[in-house]
């Protein structure tokens, strides 16, 4: 294995001896690659706006949720148990709300609650991390996925994001629902993911 | 992606680059470039010892055969002047192509040397002698087609401001712009299935546009389309933007003689 | 070769093919052009910017890579390296059989194609099982994919109800969301028996040592919370400096290849999971594949290793629209397979010279490319050094160029040939050489004018 190594990177080494000079990185600005014409500069309404063009929804509370659930009929799901005791409330006896998260029955969740860490307003995407999400599965499997947002923690765009990855080890950005287009390129929405993302928008 | 150097020469000496192809099928092109240039008050060496860019051989792989014709144009080209060509492959492979394929030469510089300082014709009306409106008239409805040696050089731009300035000039848009032809030199003939669909697929959309009449900066691209229209019985009528300029000065009898 | 093989096989493909192929193409081209002008004043700037900062990191791999691999291993990942398919194939059985694994679940990787893996595993009684819908199609069809971002550009909805048919996925349906359904329930339960989830990468961050895999199904994420470990295949080349650099690059990838802002997940994993994450791998490792990639670097087309496989140059190629990828006989098609599969070759590279021949040298790749590679310079390079080594495929169906060029230097006789090009009309057809014939059936020829411009231009300058 080292042996590989060396080998590898001695081949580098000799690929690279006879450029006389190195192309230098470029810099550039923040903005560099920020999309124009941007119809607000307001966080929250770009990404609410965003989000939409993505067929994501979002929501300003629990209740409207929580009805939105019942009238799709999802009422047996699972919820971070951090974020319950806030939640909880807003649910009526009809729901079977799980705050653990059984994977030998993935197919009895219809929805997932977990927390993001954050939101990007010009593209619509959700922010969520090994560290914030109480269960990947709880968070990926079910049909629908609620991630709840916080407005202080939207960033404008992606260089933004980007600097703001951290240290955690799993950062992922969920643009969107699941969805594919294989089949003669017609979309479809819900494959291995989420075929519904919520945000559900905390102060 | 071959980009033309910025400060090339723009003087109105000029040596003309007539092209292989129009020394052997299409003498009322270079002639028109002729009449167009001297309209506007170059003066215009014709090296007679010229033959050929060096493209054909270039393209096929056979760079040493292809840098042959290259050294022969230095020594028939020498000098300062600008070169002017019709055609926009012939300008890409003296600015772009010969510079390649002469990378590892000891002669790289005299190739160079031409390469910066030859033009495509439109490029070189508009933006070596600085002309934004062309006089005249030409009555028709014109599909442009942009061959794709154009790419990265200011002759597209030049082509659309020379002719959209011409009095009843009306150029028509249609689908899939972006595509080649299929001519490609010796590709036509090494990959003639697929050369022939191509240009059958362009057709069909320059056809749909209902143009008058098929207009190029290449006449290669051209012989292919209006070869392969002849086969399917329905002839197109094609022409070379010059002669588009030359007829226009001539319908206003505006064309110095 | 009196053909080029190429040629010969988009003249053979069904029309049903063509048509899925030549569509699929033109849709993705249009969605790029719509999503990168809609957005940017200028995304030609952003793609010569793009294409700098790869550019300067292949210079520098001999920095980077070292760099990349103290950084994923100070956050816990385990590093291996691979020199050619075989040992990277061998890495992945040692991962499995030290845990006693035999399953994996594996998310859209190019490099476990170039590999070889699925077959390799296979023999050794391991189940590679595609999570990706269109790469699960092309393994239960024992097909190849034919396009690097839409594997099955070329079916249409039938053949993979059909599919579904014959491999116990239901009765024949035929509507794209049942299909997809199906996929989905079949494949959930698979990610949750598996014990390996196998991933590429599409950028590696050597600042952070961060990976960055992008998809839309959700089937990498499935695979990384539902089994123990993580394998990452990567080639050397996919490392980007610097964080703030992916910004750009993911800015211009998903709408190169698909039209989309970003796509649906953008993974950024540095490591195993987190202490207190109960899902997800426990073990990471990243396994950098050579492969001949070393030496495209050691070559004069090595600007092909800035590419991040967006599929922007197979969407735009005419020569691809019209044969499909399964043309090109290899793990790569379009207009980057061109350049990169006969170098990935290595020895073999006669045999694969003619793909770098299968262009018009229209350009329009590099127009599309989000990493500016000049791909048509390569492509003449490529034809350069198959003339050189004499590769039979790159020969064929080539019409000799020697006399024209002899021509082309004698101003005497090419004036001669001028002044008797015309007899050309008088040679009877079957006397004509090849390459003649062949245009003269297709496209006839115009009159033969040779000489008389020379005539006007002489009487021009006596007036």
């Amino acid at each position: 294995m080292n042996l590989s190594r060396e080998k590898i990177l001695g081949r580098v080494r000799a690929a690279l001896a006879p450029l006389k000079t190195r192309a230098a990185h470029p810099t550039f600005a923040d903005n560099a690659a920020t999309m124009r014409s941007l119809s607000t500069i307001d966080a929250t309404a770009l990404f609410k706006e965003r989000l939409q063009l993505v067929n994501g929804r979002a929501f300003d509370d629990a209740a409207s949720l929580v009805a939105w659930l019942k009238s799709e009929g999802h009422t047996h799901g699972y919820c971070d148990p951090t974020l319950w005791p806030s939640l909880e409330s807003a649910f009526e006896n009809s729901f079977k709300v799980e705050t653990s998260f059984d994977r030998t029955r993935i197919d009895d969740y219809q929805f997932g609650i977990t927390r993001s860490v954050g939101a990007i307003a010009e593209t619509g995407s959700i922010v969520i991390n090994d560290g914030s999400t109480s269960s990947r599965l709880g968070a990926l499997a079910p049909w629908v996925h609620i991630a709840v947002v916080s407005k202080k923690q939207i960033y404008p765009d992606l260089v933004s994001a980007v600097m703001s990855l951290g240290e955690d080890p799993n950062v992922i950005w969920c643009t969107g629902p699941s969805k594919t287009a294989d089949v003669e390129g017609i979309l479809i929405q819900g494959v291995h993911g989420p075929g519904v993302q919520i945000a559900l928008l905390d102060i | 992606m071959p980009k033309t150097t910025p400060q090339r020469p723009k003087g109105k000496r000029i040596q003309l680059m007539a092209t292989c192809l129009c020394d052997a099928f299409y003498d009322d092109v270079a002639a028109a470039t002729v009449e167009i240039l001297e309209h506007l008050g170059c003066e215009i060496d014709f090296p007679e010892a010229q033959t050929c860019c060096g493209q054909p051989a270039f393209n096929g792989g056979d760079w040493a055969a292809s840098r042959k014709v290259v050294r022969h144009a230095v020594k028939t080209f020498a000098g300062e002047n600008p070169v002017v060509v019709p055609s926009g492959s012939c300008a890409a492979m003296m600015y772009h192509g010969a510079v390649l394929e002469f990378e590892k030469e000891p002669d790289l510089a005299s190739v160079k040397q031409l390469g910066h300082r030859t033009w495509e014709v439109c490029d070189y009306i508009v933006n070596g002698l600085g002309i934004s409106t062309w006089s005249g008239r030409f009555d028709a409805k014109i599909a442009f087609h942009r061959s794709c040696h154009l790419r990265g050089s200011g002759s597209t731009d030049a082509v659309y401001k020379l002719l959209r300035s011409i009095e009843s000039v009306e150029l028509v848009e249609f689908d899939e712009f972006e595509q080649c032809c299929g001519f490609g030199g010796t590709f036509s003939v090494t990959f003639p299935y697929i050369s022939k669909s191509m240009g059958e697929l362009k057709l069909n959309h320059l056809r749909a546009a209902k143009p008058d009449i098929i207009v190029s900066a290449d006449m290669s691209c051209l012989m292919h389309l209006g070869g392969l229209a002849n086969k399917q019985n329905q002839p197109i009528k094609s022409m070379h933007v010059v002669q588009i300029l030359r007829d226009a000065l001539k319908n206003s009898g505006g064309l110095a003689k | 070769m009196k053909y080029q093989q190429i040629d010969q096989y988009a003249a053979k493909i069904s029309d049903e093919k063509r048509t899925a192929v030549y569509g699929g193409s033109k849709a993705g081209y249009d969605s790029r052009k719509k999503a990168l002008f809609t957005h940017y004043t200028a995304p030609d700037d952003l793609r010569r910017l793009a294409g700098n900062i790869k550019q300067h990191t292949i210079e520098n791999l001999d920095t980077y890579l070292p760099q990349v691999e103290a950084k994923l291993q100070a956050n816990g990942a385990k590093v291996h390296w691979a020199e050619d398919s075989h040992e990277a194939c061998q890495h992945v059985l040692e991962i499995m059989r030290a845990r006693n694994a035999t399953k994996i679940v594996k998310a859209k990787t190019m490099v476990s194609e170039e590999i070889g893996l699925a077959h390799y595993l296979e023999k050794e009684g391991i189940e590679c099982l595609e999570t990706d819908l269109g790469e699960f199609i092309v393994q239960i069809a024992h097909d190849q994919p034919s396009h690097i971002v839409k594997p099955i550009i070329h079916k249409n909805r039938r053949e993979i109800a059909k599919l579904f048919e014959e491999n116990g996925l239901g009765d024949y349906n035929d509507d794209p969301e049942t299909i997809t359904r199906r996929a989905r329930q079949y494949l959930r339960h698979k990610y949750l028996e598996a014990d390996v989830g196998l991933t590429g990468a599409n950028f590696v961050s050597a600042e952070s040592g961060r990976l960055v895999v992008v998809t839309n199904e959700g089937n990498s994420r499935f695979s990384l919370a539902a089994t123990k470990v993580h394998i990452a295949l990567v080639g050397i080349e996919k490392i980007v400096p610097k964080d703030r650099d992916l910004a750009i690059l993911l800015n211009l990838l998903a709408r190169s290849g698909t039209g989309q802002q970003l796509t649906v997940y953008t993974e950024f994993i540095s490591g195993p999971r987190s202490a207190t994450q109960p899902d997800g791998p426990e073990e990471m490792h990243v396994i950098f594949v050579d492969n001949g990639r070393t030496e495209v670097l050691a070559s004069d087309c090595r600007e092909i290793l800035r590419c991040i496989r967006c599929g922007a140059c197979l969407n735009v190629c005419p020569v691809y629209r019209q044969a499909s990828g399964h043309a090109y006989r290899s793990v790569y098609p379009g207009p980057v397979g061109a350049v990169l599969s006969p170098l990935l070759a290595g020895k073999k590279f006669p045999e694969l010279a003619d793909l770098p021949k299968a262009s018009s040298l229209c350009g329009a790749c590099n127009e599309v490319c989000p990493v500016n590679i000049p791909i048509p310079d390569l492509l003449l390079r490529l034809r350069d050094r198959g003339k050189r080594e004499h590769s039979e495929a790159a020969a064929a169906a080539a019409p000799p160029l020697g006399g024209f060029a002899l021509g082309a230097t004698l101003p005497i006789a090419w004036k001669s040939a001028l002044a008797l090009g015309g007899l050309i009309n008088f040679v009877p057809r079957a006397l004509l050489p090849r390459a003649v014939k062949s245009w003269i059936d297709a496209r006839g020829l115009p009159p033969w004018r040779g000489g008389q411009f020379r005539k006007w231009m002489k009487q021009r300058k006596m007036k």
